[in-house]
């Protein structure tokens, strides 16, 4: 019986866990090209859901539609904040950069809350629910998941077959190699922060798909921690790292959710979100580089 | 005695072998330059002494005790001082606080209050001819200002040793020449030995060095008098095409 | 005499500031409240200002400290109103919980992300009070989320005239000494090698080490330092004034934004920049929340944006170098 739920609520975790690693995939994008931290990353899940539920009421567009358009909004604010604010800080002292990707995020959740409220909101997106043996799963959920991992895939191709992509993989590995070799590393900067941000926001429409009713302008912090733990399990600067690093955390949080239920007397909800907290600071204690990431 | 004794220090980095066995001496007061191309393993060398890195063999004492492993800041107050090629005074604070920076945590830290410190600052300002600039923020100074405060900087830890990176590169050779005489005097006055990482033997470590110790590869290829040093064949090999009059 | 005053002479006009406000608000009618806000938010400027000021380093899980030096004094109360004990000694032992608790969390967080450098600090504190919340949720300490009311008990333990007395007025007054301690302790530490240490590993992290500077051990004095005054703060002002504490709210990050927002504007580091700050934007909150209620962070997050931009050294920074040589300099930091 608990086996049994275990296993259902792990498979659960990885179906999960390939959306959160979809979602961290932005962060680290930004963080190994241009060595700025996102602070503000999951203002940008945020807008991302947002468009989702908008797209959805307002006109009927399908959440899977609203995937690429979310991705686009993303490009576009993404120029926009490289351009206005990013661009001057990239050899500012780290403290800046930190506070102004935090700004950004509030200005984000202000402006969305103006325009929408602060109460939750959710849309209902009525697909069947199918059953996979070890849990009966909505429909949704498989999309999101199978969603993520194309994107995830689509990037992958893009970083090994094309220009761009090798310019934005040397500008990894060596910035100022990469600038001997011709490679225009301030577009590479504003492509990279742009695409990043245009994917954060896409994966915010997927997460949509697993919370029916949590839809709110600041719903944004506790990803943005997520997203943390699992850049920091992925290396922080490999989007493919933090990619596996969701699976692993989707898995470690289901996991442990069904475990804290057993105990008597607390709230296993409220301790899983402890407990990524305190893996955030074990991960970075032992390994600061990331676990998953060889060498 | 000697005051920095290296022995069969070996740094590697992944494959590359950076500092190979290298074994090294250095006496009070001894002005010593220490020459190699770029990639000889001078720049790593420097490193193991000032405790950036940590040898993987070999072992270094200074003033007797080793110091194989102790962390930068726990050499700084033994009395080894370091300069950068490129200088990298605290910005946004005054010039006279960066001096006096070097005072408060080098070897008389413990003994002298803040604004003691403060007076040795303005001490080692007026010898390097920057006491006028002493109110001014330290990121607004030329570069040649910047190189003169690092010095003076290195000076106020009272060290026994100074580890020079690059001192001279890309000065005015009238700037060079009064650099290397008020290196050449503090030397001398307060007994401080001279250690002066460069890539070419030009006359800056020709007037300030008495010893020589040419780098190739990571291993010691020369450690002789300058006199020698220079007509040594190996030499002439490893800068061919730089002849030592550049 | 001389020396004194050019060291101790820029505590001065801050102190000036202080008595202003709290004559203003003793004085002007109405003005109590707004004056009491105001001394909070130099309090908590002030505070962070010693860890995020004089490093450099951000710390975006600051108001966790805030929270367990309420949970300090509110813990103190109930448990010794329960034993029976009664005086003013239950509140000094409150206050001395209000240092102790975040004494202990900053060195636990600091023993792991002071080790860390810059941006991997900051990701580091970006869930400490979130953390800390969900573990009094989760693990249902200390009440868990339904917090802990503790009214009765001050009742009990001060009578009930001293006890509205103090929500009313008395923690106010207190708050006003924390801040002034704050700024006291912030300007000893300019004028000692503690100072010149945190500039220097601000400016330059490397550099300082090789200077003789163990930069681990100065981050964790103004860590610590500013974590106590954190916690002296929340315990005062948010245990003292209103005697309840639940979980959400003393942990709510807005608290550190607020925080971030006085130091950055008023001049990270500076002396007087925390009060500036704090006037600037507990004004400019107060009168925006008349005319434009619920609008105050859309106004401010793009000031933000601008002033790390445009004015990375804030007002007193700027003021600090239009004086630099004159014979007013010796009274700004």
């Amino acid at each position: 019986m608990l086996l049994e739920q275990l296993a259902g609520n792990l498979f659960q975790g990885l179906v999960l866990g390939a959306v959160y690693g979809m979602a961290t995939m932005g962060l680290s994008l930004i963080f190994g090209v241009l060595r700025i931290v996102n602070v503000g990353h999951g203002a940008f899940i945020m807008v991302g859901a947002f468009v989702t539920l908008w797209l959805f009421t307002a006109l009927g567009i399908s959440p899977l539609v609203a995937v690429p358009v979310a991705f686009v909004v993303g490009l576009g604010l993404g120029f926009i904040f490289y351009y206005t604010a990013i661009k001057k800080l990239i050899k500012a002292p780290e403290l800046a950069s930190l506070l102004a990707t935090f700004s950004i995020g509030i200005l984000l959740e202000e402006v969305i809350k103006l325009i929408f409220g602060s109460e939750f909101r959710g849309y209902n997106w009525a697909l069947p629910k199918i059953d996979l043996g070890v849990t009966v799963l909505p429909l949704s959920k498989l999309y999101a998941c199978i969603g993520s991992i194309i994107i995830a895939l689509i990037l992958y191709l893009w970083f090994n077959k094309t220009r761009a992509g090798t310019a934005m993989r040397s500008v990894v590995e060596d910035t100022e190699g990469a600038k001997v070799c011709g490679v225009n590393v301030d577009r590479v900067y504003a492509n990279s922060f742009a695409i990043g941000i245009g994917l954060t926001l896409a994966s915010g429409v997927l997460l949509t798909m697993f919370i029916p009713v949590g839809i709110n302008p600041y719903m944004g912090g506790s990803y943005t921690l997520k997203a943390f733990v699992i850049a920091v399990l992925g290396g922080l600067t490999s989007p493919y790292g933090a990619f596996f690093g969701g699976l692993v955390f989707g898995l470690i949080e289901n996991g442990s959710y069904t475990l804290f239920a057993l105990i008597p007397g607390v709230e296993p909800f409220a301790l899983t979100r402890f407990l990524s907290f305190l893996m955030l600071l074990v991960i970075l204690l032992i390994r600061p580089t990331g676990i998953l990431k060889g060498k | 005695m000697s005051l920095l004794k290296l022995e069969k220090v070996t740094k590697r980095f992944g494959g590359l072998v950076a500092v190979n066995n290298v074994s090294l001496e250095i006496s009070e007061g001894e002005r010593l330059g220490i020459v190699g191309p770029n990639g000889s393993g001078k720049t790593t060398l420097f490193n193991l002494i000032s405790g950036v890195h940590i040898p993987d063999e070999g072992r270094i004492t200074f003033r007797g005790q080793d110091i194989t492993r102790f962390p930068p800041y726990k050499r700084a107050p033994l009395g080894l001082g370091r300069t950068f090629q490129i200088p990298r005074p605290f910005a946004s604070a005054t010039v006279r606080e960066n001096v006096a920076v070097g005072a408060m945590f080098g070897t008389l830290g413990k003994e002298l209050s803040v604004n003691e410190c403060l007076e040795l600052a303005d001490h080692y300002l007026d010898f390097m001819g920057l006491r006028a600039h002493a109110d001014k923020q330290a990121g607004t100074l030329t570069p040649v200002e910047k190189k003169l405060l690092e010095i003076a900087r290195a000076l106020a830890m009272k060290p026994r040793l100074i580890l020079m990176d690059e001192a001279m590169a890309g000065m005015h050779p009238k700037d060079i020449d009064k650099m290397v005489r008020l290196i050449q005097e503090v030397s001398d006055r307060e007994n401080i030995a001279v250690v002066a990482m460069v890539e070419h033997i030009m006359r800056a470590v020709l007037g300030l060095a008495q010893r020589v110790v040419v780098l190739h590869q990571g291993a010691k290829l020369v450690d002789s008098s300058t006199k020698e040093a220079l007509n040594d064949p190996r030499v002439v090999e490893v800068y061919l095409g730089h002849p030592p009059e550049e | 005499m001389g020396k004194r005053l050019s060291t101790y002479g820029p505590f001065i006009p801050v102190l000036a500031l202080y008595v202003i406000i709290f004559l203003v608000g003793k004085g002007v009618q109405g003005m109590w409240q707004v004056m009491a806000m105001l001394t909070f938010y130099c309090a908590l400027g002030q505070a962070f200002n010693i860890f995020l000021g004089m490093t450099g380093y951000v710390d975006f899980g600051y108001v966790a400290f805030l929270g367990v030096g309420t949970y300090g004094m509110a813990l103190s109360i109930t448990y010794l109103a329960h034993q029976g004990m009664t005086g003013p000694a239950v509140i000094i032992i409150g206050f001395l919980l209000a240092l102790i608790f975040p004494a202990l969390l900053s060195m636990a967080v600091g023993a792991v992300a002071l080790r860390l450098r810059g941006a991997y600090f900051a990701i580091a504190t970006i869930g400490v009070n979130e953390g800390f919340r969900y573990l009094i949720e989760g693990a249902k300490i200390w009440n868990g989320s339904e917090g802990m009311i503790f009214t009765s008990e001050l009742n009990q333990v001060l009578g009930r005239d001293t006890a509205s007395g103090l929500s009313t007025f008395w923690a106010d007054v207190y708050l006003f000494i924390i801040a002034a301690l704050a700024a006291l302790v912030t300007l000893h530490f300019m004028r000692s090698r503690i100072g010149y240490a945190l500039t220097a590993l601000r400016e330059d992290e490397d550099a300082a080490k090789v200077m003789g500077i163990n930069v681990t051990k100065y981050k964790i004095i103004a860590f610590i330092t500013s974590a106590c005054f954190a916690g002296l703060v929340g315990g005062t002002s948010w245990a003292l004034k209103t005697p309840y504490v639940f979980p959400p709210e003393v942990f709510e990050i807005h608290y550190t934004i607020e925080a971030i927002i006085i130091v950055l504007l008023g001049g990270a580091g500076t002396l007087m920049g925390p009060v500036i700050g704090a006037l600037i934007y507990g004004l400019s909150k107060y009168y925006l929340s008349i005319i434009l209620p619920g609008f105050q962070l859309l106004i401010f997050a793009p000031i933000i944006i601008v002033i790390i931009i445009a004015f990375p050294d804030g007002v007193m920074g700027v003021v600090k170098q239009r004086l630099r040589g004159t014979s007013l300099a010796r009274f700004i930091e």
